[in-house]
């Protein structure tokens, strides 16, 4: 099929996309562009002009060789590497290879539109062609090579979820686009789109003589660039400029040493210049850039902050009356008890062994002090750690990318054959090896090589990530209220809320506080809405934590009746001191029994982040029904993704 | 077998927005569809299905579900005929039909293979043959895809419908086969925002963004429950007394149709656009794109033959709400108006 391409050289401003797609063409070794950056930006238009300009190919023979070949996001491993051609392979009666995408590719551009919603397997085995030139398949009982020398262009819109550093590190030059914010600018990019748009023909025809130079420059380049010398001295140059700015690995040096090669040659010269490497250097540089401090948050909550200050200010005077370091979510709602100046003097009744705890409320009955309502700010958000449910046997279906899991669906990676199950997802490595020892009885009526018959037929077993449902319950009693510890459980919570957009969780809230539990949010996929339910949530009141628990399970469970193969993970925010039950039996004894009881369905998993400030006292009773429901246990700060330890050693036994 | 009668489009009380939204896709299909986002029970899938009885008619090569145009490549014409098992016939011989622009609907639970069509592998592990069974979006092109609650579209359907769309294309891939044929179609989706967001890439596709509510005014909505009744009543009758209406609005279609390519805008008005998504806080140049697009197709709509700055304000009002940038979490603003420096005229 036969399109018309909006030409490169009409394209209004986006220079330094331009230019990185322009040394690409000329030198694939510099290893690709990423380009990161919001929607309509002309980056595919770029991309797919830049196949026009590229030097013919050698056709070779049966092969349509398009210049620019697209990686769909439903590909498939067999479909990017190839796999067996099953037509030749029965009418042969041995395996032929059919080539895959990258073959396709070989010579012109590969171009993947979001890049970081593609399955990690299928990035890696497009990163490995890319960086070696060649493609090894290793699958289906085949082992060969082919060449596969392509320019890497990926897209991605950061808010849908970053690509992981190893494969950042990968793509050889990375462009941050923007819209053009010169209104005369944008002015004339409507005119020419609308030009092409009513007439391509023409268009092209306008600009055909301006296409045409950049052609024969990049075919230039290509002829010249074997010849162009990179002066020694300059080496040191490049290792400079990579070591201020903190670059992991030597693969920036040698980006660099690439793109300044292909430049020089853009130029027409065959010595590289200190203005290549400086032209290019950034471009190289900045998706590499370690910087000691984490990137700075795109998100504005100045409001928000404004709020959370607020709100410590007006505890202050609440804190001066308190020992340091005591845990303060029990002063709170001891203070019911008398009036204030009492509180120093029984700072010392909590001083308990967390082994036997009390329930502060046994001491006393009557109106908390934190009846009232409390509305706090948001902490910022971070990147949380990597929680995924464990890998089970079931099969299931549906999108998302949190947890590994066999999927009864045309997608994800082939790991094994199996009888079939009507998928009409047929294994045909495996189906011919059935076949294989009853080839000399069988009739053969149309001439085929390989003769099938209806019991040879296997299935192929797929694995790829799914979403989960997260039920979140929190707790949004009086004592989450004090020193910030909300707004920090809010933060922790709206930081999980981005990790579970970006993996396309289903998500659904329940709050505790006062009387008993509420949900907030039936199961949805609204996040949007989880957030803003977040932050209007308010605190004040006792801490039903067992009506929390029940509640929580209970939204599981229902789930689970609609969909017995999902995998719901009840994320569990609290400090764990539970002083009001359900029924008549103490509310910590109660929420203990609970927690042991609930823990019996292991279809549900359990994560407590717990928010009790460590500090000199520390009850861990969020720790302890942390073991109790054999979940996982995280403080706060335990959540973010950079801290070093394994989650693994974060399980409780 | 006796008619199935649609409710018709010109009987669909209030929800002007939507209607309006709805035509300008059918006269100028490069505003590349809408989203109409609202409460249940708003008439949202019943102004979409109305929509096949005032769709113009265009002529397709007969004799494979393709949908293509007597224009088309003939190698793609030979081709889609191949994998149906069919000959091409010779090109003199073409059959073509004359047939209304289909609107196609896409199933919630539809999975991959019915979307994008699939190949025939037990026909083909037995007999040796390629075969293709064509999908949904075969049939969409040059139509209307109708994806009701597109929010809840499994995500991989979604990325389907994303490239087809960006293409113009759709490839059925799988072992070793590859096949494309051209899938252009105005991405007409629906959906209650409580049930979850779009992504923000498949939001952007749509090039308008109507928001529909429940009618408040009391007397409307009576409106609404007697034409119900009579409609379930006797769709026979109710149809034709509609008729009138259906082919006066039908014809206008046409006419703004032949227009909308003549239609004019001046420097200043794309200089106005331009500042409007700018002050808007709006991701790319798409905006720009559509709102020009749509102002145009609004003038040809009104029967005229340049673009005012009232059609750009209204333009801005189905172009933007959606496009206006925020972050991952936050509500959508759907009163773009009243952001400052959006407006063209004053209020």
């Amino acid at each position: 099929m036969k399109r018309k391409y909006f030409p490169f050289s009409a394209i209004v401003g986006q220079e330094d996309l331009k230019k990185a797609l322009l040394l690409n063409a000329v030198n694939p070794r510099t290893g690709g562009v990423l380009v990161r950056g919001e929607k309509g930006t002309a980056k595919s238009s770029a991309v797919r002009a830049l196949g026009q300009l590229l030097p013919e190919r050698r056709q070779r023979a049966g092969q349509g060789a398009a210049a620019v070949v697209t990686l769909p996001l439903n590909a498939t491993e067999e479909m990017v590497a190839g796999g067996i051609d099953f037509q030749e392979t029965m009418k042969e009666g041995r395996r032929i290879f059919q080539p895959g995408l990258l073959a396709k590719a070989h010579e012109g551009i590969l171009y993947v539109d979001e890049v970081n919603l593609l399955d990690d397997h299928l990035v890696d085995i497009v990163l490995d062609a890319a960086s070696s030139g060649e493609n090894r398949v290793e699958r289906e009982g085949m082992t060969l090579v082919h060449p596969s020398l392509f320019v890497l262009a990926g897209t991605m819109n950061p808010e849908e979820g970053e690509l992981r550093p190893q494969l950042l590190d990968r793509f050889g030059l990375c462009v941050e686009v923007h819209g053009e914010t010169d209104p005369d600018l944008r002015v004339e990019l409507m005119l020419r789109r609308e030009a092409f748009d009513s007439d391509p023909d023409a268009f092209a025809g306008h600009s055909s003589d301006e296409e045409r130079r950049i052609a024969e420059k990049i075919a230039a380049a290509r002829l010249l660039l074997p010849a162009v010398r990179m002066p020694s001295h300059l080496r040191g140059f490049i290792s400079e400029l990579c070591r201020n700015s903190n670059v992991a690995g030597h693969r920036a040096d040698l980006v660099i040493e690439q793109a300044a090669r292909a430049s020089a040659a853009l130029r027409g010269s065959r010595e590289v210049s200190v203005a290549d490497i400086t032209g290019v250097a950034p471009l190289a540089l900045v998706h590499r850039r370690r910087d000691p401090v984490p990137p700075p948050e795109e998100r504005p909550r100045e409001p928000e902050q404004g709020e959370g200050q607020e709100n410590d200010n007006r505890q202050q005077p609440e804190d001066d009356g308190r020992t340091p370091g005591e845990p303060k979510e029990n002063s709170g709602e001891k203070s019911a008890e008398g009036p204030e100046g009492d509180r120093p003097a029984e700072s010392d009744g909590d001083r308990q062994e967390p082994a036997e705890p009390q329930e502060p409320e046994d001491r006393g009955e009557g109106e908390e002090r934190s009846g009232t309502d409390e509305l706090f700010g948001v902490a910022p958000s971070f990147r949380v750690r990597s929680i995924v449910t464990p890998k089970d046997r079931k099969m299931r279906r549906g999108s998302g990318k949190r947890s590994r899991s066999r999927v009864s669906q045309k997608q994800g990676r082939y790991t094994k054959s199996t009888m079939p199950r009507g998928t009409n997802d047929i294994a045909l490595d495996a189906t011919l090896r059935a076949a294989a020892p009853f080839q000399r009885y069988r009739l053969n009526p149309n001439g085929m090589a390989v003769v099938l018959q209806n019991e040879d037929i296997r299935e192929k077993i797929r694995e790829k990530r799914l979403g989960n449902l997260l039920i979140f319950v929190v707790d949004a009693s009086g004592s989450m209220g004090a020193r910030g510890r909300m707004a920090a459980s809010k933060g922790a919570i709206m930081s999980l809320l981005l990790d579970a957009y970006q993996k396309r969780d289903k998500l659904a809230m329940v709050s505790f506080r006062k009387e008993g539990a509420a949900v907030n949010l039936p199961v949805t996929s609204s996040i949007e809405l989880a957030a803003r339910l977040l932050r209007d949530m308010p605190v004040g009141g006792r801490t039903p934590f067992s009506a929390g628990l029940v509640k929580g399970y209970e939204i599981a469970m229902n789930y689970l009746r609609k969909e017995p193969q999902g995998r719901p993970l009840v994320i569990l925010v609290t400090d764990g001191k539970a002083n009001r039950s359900i029924g008549s039996s103490r509310p910590l004894d109660e929420a203990f029994l609970i927690a042991r009881r609930v823990a019996g369905e292991e279809r549900i998993r359990y994560l407590v982040v717990d928010t009790e400030e460590p500090g000199l006292v520390n009850f861990g009773l969020a720790k302890k029904l942390a073991g109790l429901l054999d979940a996982w246990y995280f403080r706060i700060d335990d959540l973010r993704a950079d801290t070093l330890v394994s989650i693994v050693k974060n399980m409780t036994p | 077998m006796k008619k199935k009668y649609t409710y018709p489009f010109t009987a669909i009380v209030g929800q002007e927005e939507m209607k309006l939204a709805l035509i300008l896709n059918i006269i100028n299909p490069a505003i590349s569809g809408v989203l109409i986002r609202g409460e249940k029970g708003t008439a949202k899938s019943t102004a979409v299905r109305a929509l096949a009885d005032i769709l113009p008619e265009i002529g397709v090569i007969g004799g494979i579900p393709f949908n293509l145009s007597p224009g088309e490549d003939p190698e793609t014409v030979r081709e889609c005929f191949a994998v149906t098992g069919q000959a091409m016939p010779a090109a003199d011989a073409l059959p073509v039909e004359l047939r209304k622009v289909k609107v196609v609907e896409l199933p919630v639970g539809a999975t991959e293979d019915r979307v994008v069509g699939t190949l025939d592998l037990e026909h083909a592990l037995k007999a040796g043959e390629k075969r293709i069974e064509p999908g949904l979006l075969s049939g969409a092109h040059r139509g209307i895809l109708y994806v009701d609650e597109v929010n809840l579209l499994d995500d991989h359907v979604v990325d389907v419908l994303l490239d087809s769309a960006a293409m113009g294309v759709n490839t059925i891939e799988r072992e070793g086969v590859s096949f494309s044929h051209p899938a252009r179609f105005t991405l007409v989706g629906t959906m209650n925002p409580e049930e979850g967001e779009l992504r923000p890439q498949l939001l952007d596709r749509f090039g308008l963004c109507v928001h529909v509510g429940g009618i408040t005014d009391p007397r409307d909505r009576v409106t609404v429950m007697e034409r119900r009744f009579a409609f379930e009543e006797d769709p026979e009758r109710f149809f034709a007394e509609w008729q009138e209406a259906s082919q006066q609005l039908a014809e206008r279609i046409v006419r703004a149709r032949d227009l909308c390519p003549s239609v004019s805008i001046s420097r200043a008005h794309l200089l106005g656009i331009a500042k409007s998504c700018l002050n808007a806080g709006v991701d790319g140049h798409r905006g720009d794109i559509i709102i020009m697009k749509t102002a145009k197709t609004i003038a040809a709509w009104d029967g005229r033959d340049s673009v005012g700055a009232g059609d750009i304000d209204r333009a801005v009002a189905f172009a933007l709400p959606h496009r206006v940038r925020r972050q991952p979490l936050q509500d959508m603003v759907m009163d773009v108006a009243s952001l400052p420096g959006v407006r063209q005229t004053a209020q």
